[in-house]
């Protein structure tokens, strides 16, 4: 009996030694990938670029350039939040470039067949680098994404990153022009924005190249003949190019803007008064097709001030056709580009007919927003769009600049480019800013300023980006 | 087991009595007897007096008391054995060490506290982690709301770990227990919504324990390894024992307990809710409105109906937060004899909470049993099943419509007018603004459940083949099925379509040890003992759920119902081997020298690197008896020194880049997006770099301490020196995100702990009929964060809303980061926004340790003849928190100091402002009024209005008990009743000082799961309790 016990121990010993190494092999995770397709890579930085930009620059920036009169933590007064700085930045280069970076190099490692995707990974790069230049100025760009070679990237110039960002569409371009015929990947599933069709993707390409381009030449005429240049390439010339992201009337694949109203104060933006138009964005709008589309406001109040929401008085509110579960985040139309043409040939950079481009620009925004864009709510005839641009006095710069702050409505970024390039409309202050402007840039993010030595000290947030004059 | 009472009752038995005295003739309260070779034993009355019954065949009783000489003695013809204990040559306490090995506290080379049944059934706590307040040193205690069934966060000796890894071990008789804290998917956050569901630990019935050692430095806990790297809790459950007359031992106690709020906040009942003095019904929360001067309105709040509008008393808190009553019920019984032992006890707890629709029931049935099978082969086997449900558990932070805080009442809001809070069609009814939730429905409506089955098992064997050599295994298993359920009804407000959360959190842990121990005489002055041991850990951990929205009919909760499910699953598996061994080397038993070392190799470090071999040394010298000193002011000294290194591993799958499958797109405001979106599914990379050469972490701790007894044992004081480097740390470092990643896994770092433990035991009074005795404990522990990595300032730990962070800071400690105001650096008075006199935010900055400098504890207990008080008062000193609680009560013009200057314009005397040359003037732009002066305090998310010190003095729990006297006890049937007790109990009783105005200062949003100390928003307020207590023992 005793016997039979201590053999019994000694071989539960043996046995339980002798399989340590093969008990001790199980730390992988079952659950995960060691490498993933594109087309499921692509919608994980597309969706998390666009709730992420629509939830922290969408509901809260919007009141920068003043096409709201207030959002919620807003950096309007000159203070720009960890959160804000954080998440944003965060989101930009760890989720959208550091794997956009991954899916460039398994495309360019699988050869031309593979070009559509590493093509549209680098325009959706171009575009992000671009945006995170105008949010900040200066910008890890040459050194970011390679933390074997540059542990603590050097931030770049804001005029060296538009350039890089011009080349990088080149080569997007490039790749796109060099996809064999009938022998490219399918990437419909992946890409959210045009599901495959890269003749939209180049012409997407070309009308970022132009966008960087104008605020270039805002500081540097010396691009005009890169504009000429790229004003003969193919750009967004009609609604059904516009680069958009579409979300849907189905919960939890819905807009942040609407889903923000419904999660904290109930249904509707206009029973419950949150968003409210800006007062110089509802005074612009006063006789134009687009008020009764953006704005409600039955008993014609107006707008509050700046710094006030809707709900502080009984003002005006954006409309319900806006502020819809099912509003696409847009982020290229054709009016941007058809304004940009109108500006350059009243500037004499082209010789394009102003006139005949201000009235196409007209004609696609008013189109878009009365009928093209999906889910519209309230449509325009467009006999009376057609009657509205005729009616419209002759055109103007001041004119071409206001409409491409009406036009960039909803786009923050884009909204907040214009008045800083070209001061119009003229705003008014918040009126408890502590700042001496409306605000100019963002501050660094305090996680990327404790991790990387090499970030800037912040300047005061009224300090002109480097494509202002 | 009516079989089993009547077996235990036919065996021969006798019946010993008699009366146990001091040198002079006093009778010794609580001398314990017992019967050498069996488990009998009993207690001697008020009087000294003690009746055994134990076999026919018992030869010797031992008789011992604190402070006295325990004496052996032969059982003679006679029944009556009178016996007279002299006051202590020796202390031999015996106390429960690593791996349960029970050992006479004068050889110890380190600090262990151990704590008694009577601590854990004495006011009662429903989470024990709370009955170690103030009883011990070295631990740092905090309860973190007032939920039913919420967490309590226990850390020893300061902060070691940056990556989180401060939780002790907790052990129930040998067996490593789970006491995570796991945070539900709905949020995936501890910030929003944070639904604190309690530690694993707190399952554990305080009836079932006999002890709790608090292993606190790492050559204590040397033997159990790694895992213990943070302290150890070692509980060792209690075993059957028979009563005084040999037979089956009842022993029933019951509480009935009432609880209220701890604190109502200094609501102001001067001002009715509004803004801008305008009074609006629908403005609940916000009392900025005009003065209260009997006027009267057309819309009062909730009803609408016109009339007087009135301060409701208190807001109504009280109303609201209704009395919570709970019921604690166990019985148990047990009986022993040289053969077996063997305990089955019965525990029910059901609670109703201060929060409406709060509810908690908890059943535990329990066995500990054991065999001697014969002198050479034993066997034990315990097992406890504990069933919780919990329903309405409360939300805390942000961002969920269910956080209710102290902050959501109005002094013109009478909250019994919400209810009814629905209608007969299910709509929501009584909402003060039909854009709010009124808060009965999201109490009662909105479910918020918690199934949790658990069960802790361990069975050993110890065979001893020849003398002195014992083999034991030892198998254990820890299962908990942890099942969640919340939804938001149909109607919601922030929620109006309905959703609901499923979450089954399934975790396991298997335990097994083999240890063989041998122990030899050299000579007559040295003994050795010899262990060695081989231990297996396996802990798995696997959650599946479910997320659902959009829900068809209301209050149906299937998938179908659901516009859309999202999935959720996931699962982590962990393999620890350890081999072991010590040595124990004692000559003449006051000199002992303790060696130690253990190997482990986790299955989370890399394959050719995941050993790692660490040995301590620790040395006892009771000089004493060395040097025969015990005298008449010296009766007791004690030396002890150690040094230990523990090695650490790290969590699963951190070494392997991976694409995760992706379910959200995160936004801010929790505006999240899930995958599939538009039928895409979503992969990500992993956030983190994984490591190159990962290596195991490296603690090294040293410990001086000192044990002295003075006056005969009156007066006692413990001190212990401790200090401890732990380097190599494994922690997922910052790297700069414009990398392309958020972090490196590597070792790195190196943080410091340091501080004394003092206990100082008084028995300033003893007589016949009066007995006080009183304790102090000291404990402090500065954790120094020596180093972090090259270009890497702050680390961070926990982060909340606003840029409120908790974070490790090189070359200081674990701080709370915040923004503060923006100040004059000369004179560091805050800059005034010239536009509107406010006050303007500066740039994030730590604000302060949130680690207390010490606490302490003063334990008193009086007897006064069958009378007993006792009660416990706990100091915590420094750290800081954030409340954003009073923020709000503050902001909002909820409080009484907001009623400063409460009309028209005023100068915030406090500030400058800036000139144009860049100098600074005293202010002298007016702030429009106390509105905005308060609201201004906290806007551009400035936190520093409302960082506090975290100091507080705490009346933590009183007791008064009567035991009815034996001779009283005697007269009933027989005897049959052996002891009787009645009592009033109360926990938590009073604040007695805080720099905290309005609620808790421990209240806390992380919970037990994470080291977010300092940070507080919305919690479930906490509560008093007070309640009456009946023991009886048959």
């Amino acid at each position: 009996m005793k016997n039979i016990k201590l053999i019994f121990l000694s071989l539960l010993v043996i046995f339980v030694t002798n399989s340590c190494d093969e008990a001790l092999d199980i730390n992988t995770d079952p659950l995960v990938a060691t490498s993933a397709d594109p087309n499921a890579v692509l919608p994980f930085v597309i969706v998390g670029y666009s709730n992420r930009y629509v939830t922290e620059l969408g509901t809260r920036i919007m009141d920068v350039s003043q096409h709201f009169s207030a959002c919620f933590n807003s950096p309007r007064n000159g203070t720009t939040t960890s959160f804000l700085t954080g998440n944003t930045w965060r989101m930009y280069y760890t989720q959208v470039l550091g794997n956009l970076a991954l899916v460039e190099a398994d495309a360019a490692a699988a050869g031309a067949g593979n070009n559509n995707i590493n093509a549209i990974a680098k325009i959706f790069k171009a575009k992000s680098y671009f945006e995170l230049a105008c949010i900040w100025d200066r910008i890890p760009f040459t050194e970011a994404i390679d933390g074997a070679a540059f542990p603590s990237p050097n931030f770049d110039d804001q005029e060296v990153v538009f350039n890089g960002v011009l080349d990088i569409l080149d080569e997007a371009i490039a790749l796109i022009d060099a996809i064999p015929a009938g022998g490219s990947v399918d990437v419909s599933t992946g890409d959210l924005i045009y599901e495959g069709n890269m003749d939209n993707w180049r012409r997407w390409a070309n009308s970022l190249k132009l966008r960087v381009l104008m605020l270039i030449r805002n500081k540097d005429a010396s691009v005009d003949g890169e504009i000429t240049k790229v004003l003969s390439e193919p750009l967004i010339e009609n609604n059904s190019q516009a680069a958009m992201l579409r979300y849907f009337d189905t919960p939890a694949e819905s807009n942040a803007f609407n889903r923000l109203v419904e999660a904290f104060f109930g249904v509707s933006n206009e029973v419950q008064g949150v968003y409210a138009p800006g007062p110089v964005l509802y005074d612009m709008l006063e006789g134009d097709p687009r008020k009764d589309l953006w704005i409600f406001d039955p008993n014609a109040v107006g707008a509050p001030n700046v710094s006030t929401f809707a709900f502080q008085g009984d003002y005006a509110t954006i409309a319900n056709n806006v502020i819809r579960n099912d509003i696409p985040h847009i982020m290229f139309l054709p009016s941007e580009i058809d304004f940009y043409r109108a500006e350059l040939a009243l500037l004499g950079v082209t010789t394009e007919d102003a006139q005949a481009a201000f009235n196409t620009g007209m004609n696609n925004i008013l189109t878009f927003w009365g009928n093209d864009i999906p889910g519209a709510q309230v449509t325009l005839d467009p006999a009376d769009i057609e009657a509205f641009i005729a009616g419209m006095p002759a055109v103007s710069i001041d004119q071409i600049h206001e409409q491409l702050y009406l036009e960039s409505f909803l786009r923050p970024l884009v909204s907040w480019n214009t008045i800083r390039r070209t001061g119009t409309p003229t705003l008014p202050l918040p009126p408890t800013t502590g700042i001496s402007t409306v605000l100019k840039r963002f501050t660094y993010p305090p996680n990327e300023a404790a991790a990387n030595v090499n970030t800037p000290a912040n300047l005061p947030t009224d300090t002109k980006v480097w494509f202002e004059n | 087991m009516l079989a089993l009472f009547v077996l235990s009752s036919t065996w021969a038995q006798r019946t010993l009595t008699g009366t146990v005295t001091d040198e002079d003739g006093i009778a010794l309260i609580g001398a314990t007897i017992l019967a050498k070779g069996t488990t009998s034993g009993t207690l001697t009355d008020d009087t000294g007096v003690y009746s055994l019954t134990v076999p026919s065949d018992v030869k010797i009783l031992i008789f011992s008391y604190t402070g006295f000489t325990t004496q052996e003695i032969e059982v003679g013809t006679s029944n009556v054995m009178d016996v007279t204990l002299s006051q202590g040559l020796q202390l031999n306490e015996v106390v429960v060490t690593a791996l349960g090995i029970e050992k006479e506290s004068g050889s110890l080379g380190y600090s262990i506290d151990q704590l008694n049944a009577e601590e854990f059934t004495r006011a009662r706590e429903t989470n024990i982690v709370n009955s170690l307040q103030g009883k011990v040193t070295g631990v740092n205690v905090s309860n973190t709301s007032g939920n039913l069934g919420g967490s309590a966060k226990i850390t020893i000796r300061g902060l070691t770990s940056l990556s989180g890894r401060n939780d002790p071990l907790w052990v129930v008789d040998g067996m490593p227990i789970n006491n995570g804290q796991f945070v539900s998917s709905n949020s995936g956050s501890r910030i929003t919504g944070n639904r604190d569901f309690g530690n694993g630990a707190q399952v554990v019935n305080p009836d079932d324990i006999e002890t709790m050692s608090i292993l606190k430095g790492a050559a204590a806990t040397a033997l159990y390894g790694s895992r213990a790297a943070a302290g150890a809790i070692i509980i060792t459950t209690k075993k059957g024992e028979s009563n005084d007359r040999g037979t089956a031992k009842v022993t029933v106690n019951s509480s009935i307990r009432w609880d209220n709020l701890f604190l109502v906040p200094d609501y102001q009942q001067d001002y009715a809710q509004g803004a801008s003095a305008k009074y609006d019904s629908s403005s609940v929360g916000y009392d900025w409105g005009p003065r209260l001067v009997g006027q009267n309105v057309n819309s009062l709040p909730i009803t609408g109906e016109s009339g007087p509008l009135e301060a409701i008393e208190d807001n109504g808190v009280k109303d609201f937060f209704s009395t919570g009553m709970s019921f604690i019920n166990n019985i148990a019984i047990s009986d022993g004899n040289e053969k077996m032992d063997y305990r089955l006890s019965m525990s029910s707890l059901n609670q109703e909470g201060v929060l409406p629709g709060s509810e908690l029931d908890r059943y535990s049935i329990s066995l500990n049993a054991g065999v001697n099978h014969s002198e050479r082969l034993k066997s034990r086997f315990g097992v406890q099943i504990i069933k919780t449900d919990s329903k309405g558990t409360g939300a805390a932070g942000a961002n969920d419509p269910n956080v209710i805080g102290l902050g959501s009442f109005s002094s013109t809001t009478d909250p019994n007018n919400f209810d009814p809070w629905i209608d007969e069609l299910g709509n929501q009814i009584n909402q003060f603004d039909p854009g709010a939730n009124n808060p009965l429905w999201i109490r009662n409506e909105n479910k918020n459940n918690r199934d949790d089955t658990r069960i802790l098992a361990n069975m050993s064997l110890t065979y001893s083949p020849i003398d002195r050599l014992n083999i034991t295994g030892k198998v254990g298993y820890d299962f908990g099925q942890d099942n969640r359920f919340l939804t938001n009804r149909k109607g919601t407000i922030q929620r109006l379509t309905g959703d609901f959360t499923v979450d089954e959190i399934n975790s396991i842990q298997l335990n097994s040890d083999i240890i063989a121990t041998y122990n030899f005489d050299l000579n007559e002055d040295f003994s050795v003992n010899i262990l060695g041991g081989f231990n297996y850990n396996n802990r798995q951990r696997k959650i599946e759920g479910l997320r659902s929205n959009s829900l068809l009919v209301a209050e149906l909760f299937a998938p179908g119902n659901a516009a859309q499910n999202v999935g959720v699953r996931d699962f982590q598996e962990q393999v620890l081997f350890g081999l072991y061994t010590s040595v124990d080397l004692s000559y003449k038993n006051y000199l002992t020298l303790t060696i130690t070392g253990r190997n482990d190799w986790s299955s989370t470090l890399p394959l050719d690197n995941n050993s790692y071999f660490y040995p301590s040394v620790s040395t006892a010298f009771v000089f004493t008896d060395a040097f025969d000193l015990p005298g008449e002011v010296l009766s007791y000294g004690k030396l002890r020194a150690s040094y230990a290194q523990v090695g650490n591993d790290t969590g699963p799958y951190q070494l392997d880049f991976n694409f995760l499958p992706v379910s959200t797109a995160f936004g801010q405001y929790s505006l999240n997006i899930d995958f599939p979106f538009d039928s895409r599914l979503a992969f990500g990379k992993s956030n983190t770099i994984p490591p190159n050469d990962l290596r195991p972490e490296k603690q090294s701790s040293f410990e001086v301490g000192t044990e002295l007894k003075f006056f005969d044992y009156r007066f006692g004081v413990d001190f212990t020196y401790f200090k401890s480097e732990n380097k190599d740390q494994i922690l997922a470092l910052p790297v700069p995100q414009s990398t392309g990643f958020s972090s490196f896994r590597t070792n790195v770092g190196q943080v410091n702990t340091s501080g004394i433990e003092i206990s100082l035991e008084a028995t300033p009074i003893l007589t016949r009929n009066f007995k006080w005795n009183t304790l102090v404990n000291f404990s402090s522990a500065d954790t120094k964060v020596v180093e972090l990595a090259e270009g890497v300032d702050r680390v961070l730990i926990a982060s909340a809303f606003n840029s409120v962070q908790v974070v490790a800071v090189e070359g200081g400690t674990f701080e709370l980061l915040a923004i503060p105001f923006l100040r004059d650096s000369a004179t560091n008075r805050p800059i005034i926004n010239p536009v509107d006199g406010t006050r303007l935010a500066g740039e994030a900055k730590t604000m302060g340790s949130v680690l207390p400098d010490f606490n302490m504890g003063f334990v008193n207990s009086f007897k006064f003849g069958d009378f007993n008080l006792s009660f416990t008062i706990d100091w915590r000193k420094g750290g800081v928190m954030k409340s954003s609680t009073v923020e709000n009560l503050q902001g909002s013009g909820l409080v009484k100091e907001t009623l400063v200057n409460r009309e028209g314009t005023f100068i915030d005397t406090e500030g400058v402002l800036q000139n144009a040359d860049g100098t600074f003037r005293d202010n002298d732009v007016p702030v429009a009024n106390a509105e905005a002066f308060w609201n201004g305090l906290s806007q551009n998310s400035i936190a520093e209005s409302s960082i506090f010190g975290a100091d507080f003095v705490k009346l933590r729990e009183i007791a008064v008990f009567y035991s009815l006297p034996k001779s009283v006890l005697s007269n009933f049937g027989n005897g049959f009743l052996s002891e009787l007790m009645i009592g009033v109990e109360g926990r938590n009783l009073a604040l007695l000082y805080s720099k905290v105005p309005h609620i808790d200062p421990e209240n806390s949003l992380f919970g037990s799961g994470a080291d977010g100390f300092g940070i507080e928003r919305s919690s479930v307020p906490s509560t008093r309790t007070i309640g009456v207590n009946l023991k009886a023992v048959f």
